[in-house]
């Protein structure tokens, strides 16, 4: 099982400054997550507010997987991370 | 029928001159008039129907749903539309209509549009004009999705929007009610929720749009259309002989 560690960068999104984690597997960038407020999904149907995947790399890019929805935590996001570098192109 | 002109009527009105008996045909064209409840399916993928839904009022959306449920709405319909009239010859749905608000629809047997395309050769053009210009919406939908920035892409989807609204009489100068949420918005322009929110914010703060609950005001016309790399001529909107 790959180990997934994060380290925690500000991202620049409308103007301003966001809370990101980069997500690494074995030390390569997989995904990049940024913290969004419930404003950010209002008229949305899913999560109010959480984390939400801004980039993702191989596996969790848009080749070959879908935009997920917000998660709720960080743990959220990282098991939707080793699904898809369990998956490849079988599931979303 | 006593009612305020038949939105399709200004529609085709629009692009060329209809004579009194075309009009007339086109009215005594609707067998029965139903409200759709916003959510409810118009008509659904699979269907053969035996009548043609007119939207006279209200909004709604062709889509089709992929794995997990994710959607797509590959069309927006708007009073005067003729969601469903290429299944008087396709016959299956190959994809649902849905209603997004309350919406009235009048229904038009294809058996009567059968007796139109027999009776009727200018109509049946305009019918047909109607469905091609449903088809260049789909190319320049198809264009704007590929290869425009989400911002211009928004941008896009407003000016033509605004431009179809006031065609049929439901622009008032600058502003158009649109009741469609953020999620109908990302379903359309294939966006997250996040991404929409990031988007119609960027487009107030340039000062091009004003959102006030459903209604939407242009406050730039002229920059939202250069935003959305935006021209008008697949809409064919110019009266000419047809």
């Amino acid at each position: 099982m790959p180990d997934i560690t994060l380290q925690s960068i500000s991202v620049m999104i409308d103007g301003g400054a966001h809370d990101g984690q980069l997500v690494l597997s074995d030390g390569h960038l997989v995904a990049v997550l940024s913290r969004v407020t419930s404003q950010e999904t209002a008229g949305g149907r899913g999560q109010a507010e959480g984390w939400f995947l801004e980039a993702g790399f191989g596996p969790c890019g848009p080749v070959m997987s879908v935009s997920p929805p917000v998660f709720v935590d960080v743990e959220e996001a990282i098991m939707w991370v080793r699904n898809r570098l369990d998956a490849g192109l079988s599931a979303h | 029928m006593t009612r305020m002109t038949n939105p399709l009527i200004l529609k085709l009105e629009q692009r060329d001159h209809l004579s009194d008996e075309e009009k007339r045909a086109l009215e005594n064209a609707i067998s029965r008039v139903r409200v759709v409840e916003a959510d409810e399916d118009i008509v659904r993928e699979g269907d053969r129907p035996g009548e043609s839904s007119l939207l006279l009022d209200g909004f709604a959306a062709r889509y089709k749903i992929v794995s997990n449920g994710r959607r797509q709405i590959s069309a927006l319909h708007v009073a005067g539309d003729f969601i469903d009239l290429h299944s008087f010859l396709l016959k299956t749905m190959d994809h649902g209509v849905l209603a997004l608000t309350t919406c009235r629809i009048a229904s038009v047997p294809h058996a009567t549009l059968e007796k139109i395309t027999d009776e009727y050769p200018h109509l049946t053009r305009m019918l047909w004009l109607d469905t091609l210009i449903d088809g260049a919406i789909h190319r320049e939908w198809l264009t704007a999705m590929g290869r425009l920035s989400a911002a211009a892409h928004m941008a896009h989807l407003i000016c033509e929007l605004y431009l179809r609204l006031k065609v049929v009489g439901r622009a008032e100068s600058d502003t158009v009610q649109l009741p469609i949420t953020q999620a109908e918005l990302g379903d359309t322009l294939g966006l997250s929720t996040v991404h929409v929110n990031r988007v119609l914010q960027e487009l107030r703060k340039e000062g091009l749009i004003r959102f006030q609950g459903d209604v939407l005001t242009i406050l730039d016309w002229e920059r939202l259309k250069k935003v959305g790399e935006f021209t008008s001529t697949y809409l064919s909107l110019q009266n000419e002989d047809r």
